[in-house]
């Protein structure tokens, strides 16, 4: 039954008809507005799932060593206070003038991760929980394992239930429109990730009117350093570290995974200085993190961004071993390659960053930066922001899942904002 | 200085010896020496392919293996004008694939020498299969395949590389005026009955054979009565995979309308990037590969050749070009290495089958933006 679903009874069984959905929709609605429970209650909660999610079979789902850190009061907390305040904490009504304002959850969210990020199931439900609502999750198949997992260690810590009752996982094939369409149906509010296909297709389910939908679409990121920071010997293998590490989470298959460096030209010092340190730092992360399996299509686009790289253009060079493990190449230009994924770099050197910066145009969703000059970081972040950048952050953190996302706040569009004027003035 | 006189005495060399003689050890010994200068060779003529060389993490110079020196992947071949080594006033002829899924189709560049080679590689690899002997030659193609033209496309490289087999050439398709293949019922009743007591050749692309001439002549239900035709085909069976055509189903229909037997029905593999290279299924439906040639099945994961029994990224390599860097290339397409030696069959070295396509690449993840938001984005399904 649907209503056991929504229960911990059963929580991870297929909800696999649209009547289940529509069966469950009412109780999770029931749970979010009728048995509120409190945000610092939430946390508390939460700050058991990070510490859970620490046991070692757990260690070898992509993304988890974040998801800990995101799942933390002290991650969690601050960006409660700042996207809602602290009256929100604490369940009180804000006095804003003669009015008081309040939040209170939007009901039903559903939730549709893209596929391929192991943890976004997860993390976007943790949003909606956050505002205080219930959630349906449509579980990609591919995350299905790791999401499993994952909310087993939420079980361990919630054995009443006071949250998982407000969970319902849904498992149905991409393409089944009836699934997708019964879960829009029942919804007050929706989170959609992943590339415009996808979320073109999902924008146009028929949603209530009145449901609240967030969208995060089809990004690609990317990296900036100005001369001086790589061409000094002590810093630079530092940030060669931090690189290699936004590389290499995700599998570079992130919205926030770099794609392309671009390099500060340098009178004095030869790129190839800067690139072997990051040779070093690739080869580290590898033998840390390396690859259990790849799909051969990815292979053959690795072959083929190192050939069409090299053959293409005589005067560009490249790094790489013999297996498909990393790729670096470097060249010059100022505008974004295409993507190989598949932690193949592309390092591109221009004599003007703000130039390179100023040619984006709302595809880049998070610039990492590394500048000596902090004036000038602030003004390459200003031209950014213009150009459509929505995240501008230090080189080594361009994954750190942080409000806002995307130009959006994370938890605030899945609540409403009551204001309250009291037919009485005065105390 | 490569003396490319020299490279090509080897390859001659190459080319009168035993077609399938050769252990693997012989082999390696024999080609891997051969093939580093011939590398040397394209570096001298191509700084292009010189710098993609260069770059590759193990000294071609110093392998020790086939297997280290530098691959290219088909889709390099996919330039216009093709990466060639040769002055374009000496390349005699262009050859352009099939491109069956609809995208650009790779193109290389024969000169004199290398068309020369792959003839006669072509005949030889054909003959040890077929027997030497002339014979009517049934083309299922259209005669504008025949017909000799600067720029041929894979259907006709294959149809004219066994013109050197026949006596008389007879194509049994033509084009009506919407450009249909049509069968040219008439015209091969009265050649199959002319020749009916005598061996006939008879080739067509695979999807051709099947949609032009099997599935019509069953339509009509006639039968021919050719016993000793012997059929070969190639092209790939991508395009009738959504009719569930498969080998065995695909021979049984082909020889139910010549009235041969099943096993007169020859499928190879070959490729315009692997010039002059074809392979044929052995009686025991494993491939071969010539003196003048290897393949290496690479594991996805490391790139690394895997053992006897397991599947991986095909890798082709072929002496025989000296026009353009078809030496070594990787291939799209996904090989079972049957057994490194050894196939009951006789013919020695490397025995495998092709096991499909590798899929179509996909971007994955949310970060599956391909560009930028003008006309050249595009982004797929998460």
């Amino acid at each position: 039954m649907a209503v056991q679903r929504a229960s911990m009874l059963d929580l991870l069984s297929t909800v696999d008809t649209p009547q289940a959905i529509a069966e469950v929709a009412p109780l999770l609605r029931s749970r979010a507005l009728e048995e509120p429970l409190p945000p610092r209650r939430v946390l508390d909660i939460f700050e058991l799932w990070s510490a859970a999610l620490g046991a070692g079979e757990m260690r070898d789902i992509p993304g988890v060593t974040f998801l800990r850190l995101w799942l933390r009061r002290s991650s969690l907390e601050p960006l409660l206070l700042g996207e809602l305040g602290p009256e929100f904490l604490d369940a009180h009504w804000q006095q804003r003038g003669q009015a008081k304002l309040r939040c209170f959850p939007r009901g039903v969210v559903g939730h549709w991760p893209a596929a391929n990020i192991e943890i976004q199931p997860v993390l976007s439900l943790t949003c909606a929980l956050l505002g205080g609502n219930s959630s349906i999750v449509r579980v990609p198949s591919a995350a299905v394992a790791a999401t499993r997992m994952i909310i087993e260690k939420l079980q361990e810590v919630d054995p009443g239930g006071e949250i998982l009752q407000r969970v319902a996982l849904a498992f149905f094939d991409h393409d089944s429109i009836e699934m997708h369409e019964a879960m829009a149906r029942v919804v007050d509010g929706g989170m959609i990730w992943g590339g415009e296909e996808a979320v073109t297709t999902v924008r146009r389910l028929p949603f209530p009117a009145s449901a609240r939908l967030v969208v995060f679409g089809p990004r690609l990121s990317v990296a900036a350093m100005d001369s001086a920071s790589w061409s000094d010997a002590k810093e630079r293998r530092a940030w060669c570290q931090r690189i290699a590490r936004d590389v290499w989470q995700f599998d570079q298959q992130a919205c926030s995974s770099p794609q392309a460096l671009f390099l500060e030209r340098h009178a004095e010092h030869d790129p190839a200085e800067f690139v072997t340190d990051l040779k070093h730092a690739f080869e580290e992360e590898n033998r840390a993190h390396p690859r259990r399996q790849i799909e051969p299509a990815l292979t053959s686009a690795i072959c083929r961004a190192r050939a069409s790289w090299l053959v293409g253009d005589e005067t560009n060079r490249a790094w790489f071993p013999q297996s498909p493990d990393w790729t670096i190449l470097l060249g010059q230009g100022s505008e974004i390659p295409k993507p190989t994924q598949g932690r193949t770099l592309t390092v591109l050197l221009t004599n003007d960053l703000a130039e390179v910066i100023a040619k984006f145009d709302g595809t880049v969703q998070t610039l990492g930066v590394a500048f000596k000059d902090r004036s000038r970081e602030e003004s390459i972040a200003q031209i950014a922001g213009f150009h459509g950048v929505d995240r501008v952050v230090r080189i080594g953190q361009m994954h750190t899942f942080g409000s806002p996302w995307d130009g959006s706040d994370l938890v605030r569009p899945m609540v409403r904002i009551v204001r309250y004027l009291p037919s009485q003035s005065g105390e | 200085m490569i003396d490319v006189a020299e490279i090509e005495q080897s390859i001659e060399g190459l080319l009168k010896s035993p077609l399938y003689g050769q252990s693997p050890d012989e082999r390696r010994a024999t080609l891997l020496p051969l093939l580093q200068k011939e590398l040397a060779y394209a570096c001298e003529r191509s700084p292009r392919f010189r710098n993609y060389v260069e770059h590759w993490p193990v000294d071609y110079r110093r392998a020790e293996s086939i297997a280290d020196l530098p691959f290219l992947p088909a889709s390099a071949f996919k330039a216009n004008p093709p990466l060639a080594f040769v002055e374009p006033q000496a390349i005699v002829r262009t050859l352009a694939s099939s491109s069956t899924s609809g995208q650009a189709p790779s193109r290389i560049a024969l000169d004199r020498a290398t068309a020369r080679r792959m003839t006669r590689s072509l005949s030889a690899i054909i003959r040890d299969f077929a027997g030497a002997e002339r014979r009517p030659y049934l083309v299922v193609d259209t005669p504008d395949n025949l017909a000799p033209h600067s720029e041929l496309g894979a259907r006709g490289a294959a149809v004219q590389g066994l013109t050197s087999f026949a006596t008389e050439i007879v194509s049994c398709l033509v084009q009506d005026e919407h450009g249909e293949l049509q069968l040219d019922v008439e015209s091969l009743l009265a050649h199959a009955e002319k020749w009916q007591h005598r061996e006939v050749l008879v080739y067509g692309f695979t999807y051709v054979l099947w949609n032009h001439f099997v599935l019509p002549m069953r339509r009509t239900g006639q039968t021919l009565k050719l016993p000793n035709a012997l059929v070969l085909h190639s092209g790939g069976w991508k395009r009738l995979e959504h009719q569930s055509v498969t080998k065995d189903v695909f021979n049984r229909g082909v020889a139910s309308v010549l009235g041969c037997s099943p096993t007169r029905v020859i499928d190879y593999y070959g490729m315009v990037e692997n010039v002059g290279v074809v392979y044929p299924d052995c009686e025991f439906g494993n491939k071969h590969v010539p003196a003048f040639a290897d393949v290496i099945v690479r594991d996805p994961l490391t790139l690394s050749p895997v053992s006897a029994g397991e599947k991986g990224l095909l890798q082709i390599c072929s002496v025989l070009p000296t026009s353009f860097p078809g030496f070594l290339v990787l291939t799209d397409d996904i090989a079972e290495v049957v057994a490194l030696d050894g196939c009951p069959c006789g013919r020695r070295g490397i025995s495998f089958r092709f096991a499909g396509r590798v899929a179509k690449v996909e971007m994955r993840g949310c970060g599956n933006l391909e560009t930028t938001r003008d006309g050249r984005s595009k982004s797929v399904y998460a």
